[in-house]
């Protein structure tokens, strides 16, 4: 237990715990600027903006002794008795001289620099620089050189905060990005022949915090003002990272991660970030389609769900497949339905896609081999709720030998291929094949009913990472005209009015199945973790 | 604001005087107006222009608010550099931009299409006080019509063409600005 | 001989009709075009032989407007009552035309009327020698009230019947000074017949400067009457979008629109023919007997309308000059102002016609001592009127102190 003293406010620190200057203020609501220091990150303490005063008060008398220099708050450890002071004018004038500083190398094209808006070279300038800049320095063209495949750099908008090599070489261990020169003439670079090209690259545009880095796949496409981010749930792989979805006008731009300390941290690879193409690839199906004389032919949904359900109802063995990709509350409302047509229908767990081996990195972030978001959750929903489970393999295998299933609905959603013409062969002669899906694949293109999934960005509902931490998330983006998100399909299928409703449904879910009681509160957006929980 | 409210200063109606009683002196003040008028009328002295025939005069074509032109740089390549500033002090949402990386080696992005709604525009001049690079400028040019919607929608080339027409006649605000490009 | 009569009285009842329909037609293009000089502007010229570059300085427009109205769809909306929608415009129109029935266009002509048989020469009015001119004037006009208000319920719309409202009000408060103002040319006349006014006054001067008092209450009265600016409720496109008129297009509006200017070629008439003389001219051009003869015949004719013209030509700069009255002052304006005047006119006009007739002072001496009587009684009633202003009324919103609000 210690007590801080940051601008004369005092900040209890727990034992054990080791703060610095910067995170110390953080508690007391005070913010001191800084570049170079981030959390996930070893301190160099070579920027110079978080610059502040610093003493020391003595616990038997109370006198405070000061430091006659001023030093960076994130280097400076918080213990018992330590006093920074963040507003006297010694460091006001010190914030003004390091942006004076920063921008007399810096070529102020704001206007084309796709940082601007969210750049804290401009906030800080703002916030801490000189009313007027002293320099008689015309704006110019920042040079520019490609680090990787991913990753541009523009040279003299950089800081040399040495983010993204520290990153490179303590996070990625790939140690590809240095400095070059020394001094005033100090770059960012890459060894000839050895580009970044790491699988978590991408986040070091993130940690940039200027303009200097510039994801390719981002570059130039959108003003950040004019993007609305939405707090969701990589599907990429079983990680589950959390991230921002950040769209305009129905359109996602870019995903960056969004801290979670229990899943991801800062980071996300950059299979995640540009794992949302699929979302907006034109091959998607967007409308329900039934077979009529041997052709699929569109339906409007009014009729569709009517003449499924009649069809559904009609069968003697139904088989419903769940894919990994929906969420608790969509496959929690398929199963209902299931059971609510045939109360002893079949479940099981769709194909698990693999790929790979899990790659930790240092600190512990780590990229699964399994590539879906939520078999966890929805195998927790079958345990919950489904008496007789087979798997996929069982179910290729006895459908292709004797058939006993005469409905099979299938939900898919996966956003790569995940079926050939031998898994369509095997299930072809079943009398009643519903096929929900993304895309059109041998499965889908025989299917008596060929339904339109949406994508992970449209839907509302919560995935359970291979951790066993519940997220939950609202959709970012419409999907397609035409296309019903699973969670209101299913919803409509059961009969319930209104708008489907996924915080209600994980209400009904934490009620029913005990594995997800720890849902029965409202989820932080952090996530719970259901063992934890389950344990208790 | 309320009729009760502090700040409202309350004034009494003005008496009024014999001759306002009368009404005569007012009905006759008006009556002379009017007549004045008509015969000033009858007499040629109208401010009509009769405008197919008759070209209006714009006083000063500089900050006339018209249909907008997109400025060409020294080498005639489009001044624009796509930061998206007038989009987004546009009140109307009449400005769509998709931005590229440049193919001059001196310059980093530019505007792959920048297309003007002129039907939706509501001429305020925002996007020419917003511009840093002086790059779009409202002219004189008020006759603006065509045929259908998408006629209406200028794209480039048609921005572009509009500052061929009128460079002659308005010269761009500053010569000097957009050197960040 | 009945057939005569007929005929007769047909020929007269097409040109009246023909010329009124014109006349109200082309009085839109003036009434646009003094609108226009008015605010310093050139006004409709466009308009002229169809076809061809020839624009004759706008005079095609009223034929433009008509074609363009007759095209347009005549829309009739789902919630309004049917017959009655129908049937407003029909009935103000046609009272407005019938009217003109006693209303005389000119004086006489030097041919024997084969109608009569009496050798009488042919009247210039589609109904010649009616004793009753002046109450059926009165009592067909007053059938405009249930056009506007049928037109204003049927629409079945609340600016419509507010307009409605307006407007009969307005017409029936109207209505008093109007009669006022004219029972003292009655008197003085001794006729109702407006032939007989005209011949009257040719003989002993016009009513307008024996009776200036009359003169203004019916001529405020009229412009009520003809629910023109700066008596305009029944419509005020500000306030009631139209007004009665509202729901109505195409053909319909036309009508309402035409009756409108018919309102105001009659109350222009009537103003010429009890206030100013009729076909009358001072200097003898025109003659102030029946004898006359062709040229005669046709000056009164060309007098008599030009005197309406310029009369309209009044009211159209009117409409340019002065603010609408607000309702309340509109009707504090009859009730208040022009009704006490009107009765003082009535009972100055009595007097003097008493004393005219008990010590017969005839002769222009004793009708110029008289006039300027009537005028001095007119300056002291109106000055007297403007002290006791009756007809200002403050309504605007008034601030409640505390105190007063608990007392009160």
């Amino acid at each position: 237990m210690g007590t801080v003293i940051v601008d004369g406010h005092e900040v209890e620190i727990r034992d054990g715990e080791r703060l610095n200057g910067i995170e110390a203020a953080a508690r007391a609501g005070i913010d001191i600027p800084h570049y170079c220091w981030h959390p996930g990150l070893s301190v160099v303490a070579s920027c110079r903006m978080c610059l502040v005063e610093t003493g020391r008060r003595d616990p038997a008398t109370g006198e405070i002794t000061m430091l006659d220099k001023l030093v960076p708050a994130c280097q400076t450890p918080a213990t018992d008795g330590t006093v920074f002071v963040t507003d006297s004018d010694k460091v006001v004038q010190a914030r003004a001289m390091v942006e004076e500083d920063l921008l007399l190398r810096h070529p102020v094209d704001c206007p084309i620099c796709d940082k601007a808006g969210e750049c804290r070279l401009q906030d800080y300038f703002y916030q801490h620089g000189h009313t007027e800049r002293r320099a008689d320095i015309r704006p110019f063209t920042s040079r520019r050189r490609s680090l990787g495949d991913t990753v541009t750099l523009f040279v003299d908008r950089c800081v040399m905060c040495t983010r993204c090599v520290r990153f490179c070489r303590e996070i990625a261990q790939s140690h590809e990005l240095m400095v070059i020169n020394r001094g005033a003439r100090e770059e960012i670079d890459v060894f000839p022949g050895f580009p970044l090209g790491n699988p978590l690259a991408g986040n070091v545009v993130d940690l940039c915090p200027v303009g200097a880095l510039g994801d390719r796949d981002f570059l130039y496409r959108q003003r950040v003002w004019f993007m609305q981010p939405h707090e969701h749930v990589c599907a990429g792989c079983a990680t589950g990272c959390s991230i921002f979805i950040e769209e305009h006008q129905d359109r996602i731009h870019r995903v960056r991660p969004r801290e979670n300390p229990h899943v991801n941290q800062w980071w996300m690879c950059d299979e995640g970030r540009h794992g949302w193409k699929h979302v907006c690839d034109a091959r998607r199906l967007v409308e329900p389609r039934v077979r009529r004389g041997g052709v699929l032919v569109p339906v409007n949904w009014e009729a569709a769900i009517g003449d499924l359900d009649r069809a559904l109802r009609a069968s003697a063995q139904l088989a419903v497949v769940l894919s990994p990709q929906l969420t608790v509350e969509e496959a929690y409302l398929l199963v209902k339905y299931a059971q609510s047509v045939q109360p002893a229908a079949t479940l099981l767990l769709g194909p698990v896609p693999m790929r790979g081996t899990d790659q930790t990195f240092a600190g512990g972030f780590t990229i699964r081999a399994e590539k879906c978001p939520n078999r966890q959750g929805v195998q927790h929903v079958l345990d919950g709720l489904a008496d007789r489970q087979i798997t996929w393999d069982q179910l290729l295998t006895q459908q292709a030998r004797s058939r006993p299933y005469d409905a099979i609905w299938i939900a898919g959603g996966y956003p790569t291929d995940w079926n050939d013409a031998d898994t369509a062969g095997r299930l072809r002669g079943t009398p009643l094949l519903v096929v929900q899906d993304l895309f059109p694949s041998p499965l889908a293109d025989q299917a008596h009913w060929q339904l339109p999934a949406t994508a992970f960005a449209e839907r509302s509902g919560s995935f359970v990472n291979r951790g066993d931490r519940l997220q939950t998330f609202q959709w970012a983006v419409r999907p397609p005209r035409g296309a019903l998100s699973e969670g209101q399909l299913y919803w409509r299928l059961l009969g319930r009015r209104g708008l489907y409703d996924a915080r209600q449904v994980l209400a009904e879910v934490a009620e029913e199945i005990v594995c997800f009681c720890a849902a029965l509160d409202p989820v932080p957006a952090t996530g719970v973790n259901l063992k934890v929980q389950q344990l208790a | 604001m309320k009729a009760d409210d502090p700040r409202v200063k309350w004034l009494d109606v003005p008496p009024m005087g014999l001759a306002e009683k009368l009404y005569l002196p007012l009905v006759t003040h008006g009556l002379t107006t009017t007549l004045r008028h008509l015969a000033a009328a009858l007499a040629g002295k109208t401010v009509t222009v009769s405008y197919p025939e008759e070209e209006p005069q714009i006083d000063n074509p500089l900050i006339y608010r018209g249909v907008h032109r997109l400025n060409r740089d020294a080498e005639g390549r489009v001044k624009c550099v796509a930061c998206f500033l007038c989009a987004t002090a546009c009140p109307a949402h009449c400005i769509d931009i998709v931005a590229a990386e440049s193919p001059w080696p001196d310059r980093e992005k530019y505007p792959a299409s920048f297309v003007v709604d002129e039907l939706r525009c509501i001429y305020c001049g925002m996007c020419e006080q917003a511009c840093p690079v002086d790059a779009i400028e409202l002219t004189s040019l008020y006759n603006l019509t065509g045929c259908s919607r998408e006629e209406m929608v200028y794209d480039k080339e048609k921005l572009l063409s509009v500052y061929d027409a009128t460079i002659d006649r308005e010269p761009m605000r500053s010569a000097d600005a957009g050197e960040t490009a | 001989m009945n057939q005569a009569i007929v005929l007769e009285a047909l020929i007269k009842t097409v040109i009246v009709i023909g010329g009124l329909a014109t006349g109200a037609a082309y009085l839109v293009l003036l009434e646009r075009k003094m609108a226009a000089w008015v605010q310093d502007r050139i006004g409709p010229n466009r308009a002229g032989i169809p076809l061809t570059d020839i624009r004759l300085g706008g005079l095609g427009q009223p034929l433009a407007d008509g074609l363009k109205v007759l095209f347009k769809e005549d829309f009739t909306p789902a919630h309004v009552d049917r017959w009655l929608f129908t049937l407003a415009p029909v009935l103000i129109l046609v009272a407005a035309f019938a009217a003109f029935a006693v209303i005389p266009f000119g004086s006489v002509l030097p041919v024997r009327s084969a109608a009569t048989g009496t050798g009488a020469p042919v009247s210039l009015v589609i109904a010649p020698g009616v004793n009753v001119a002046v109450l059926y004037v009165f009592a067909v006009s007053s059938i405009a009230v249930y056009g506007v208000i049928l037109g204003g319920w049927a629409s079945n719309n609340k600016y419509s019947l507010l307009g409605g409202l307006r407007s009969s009000a307005q017409l029936i408060a109207y209505e008093l000074p109007m009669g006022l103002g004219l029972l003292g040319i009655v008197v003085a006349a001794g006729s109702l017949n407006l032939e007989e006014i005209i011949v009257r006054q040719a003989a002993g001067g016009w009513y307008v400067l024996l009776q200036p008092l009359g003169f203004i209450v019916f001529v405020v009265a009229a412009f009520a009457e003809a629910a023109r600016l700066p008596f305009d409720l029944p419509e005020c496109e500000q306030e009631l979008v139209g007004g009665y008129h509202t729901e109505y297009s195409g053909m319909r509006l036309l009508l309402f629109l035409l009756t409108e200017f018919l309102h105001m070629i009659t109350a222009a008439a009537l103003i010429v023919i009890l206030f100013l003389g009729g076909w009358h001219l001072p200097g003898g051009l025109t003659g102030s007997t029946d004898e006359v003869g062709w040229f005669g015949a046709l000056a009164r004719v060309v007098v008599l309308v030009g005197k309406v013209f310029l009369v309209i030509v009044v009211f159209m700069l009117v409409r340019w000059s002065w603010p609408r009255f607000r309702y309340d002052q509109l009707m504090s304006l009859a009730w208040k102002v022009m009704l006490p005047l009107g009765m003082v006119n009535f009972l100055t006009v009595a007097v003097l016609e008493q004393v005219r007739w008990a010590w017969r002072l005839e002769g222009p001496y004793w009708t110029a001592l008289l006039a300027a009587a009537a005028w001095g009684v007119c300056a002291i009633a109106v000055v007297l009127l403007a002290v006791a202003a009756p007809g200002v009324a403050d309504n605007r919103g008034c601030r409640f102190t505390e105190s007063e609000e608990q007392t009160g």
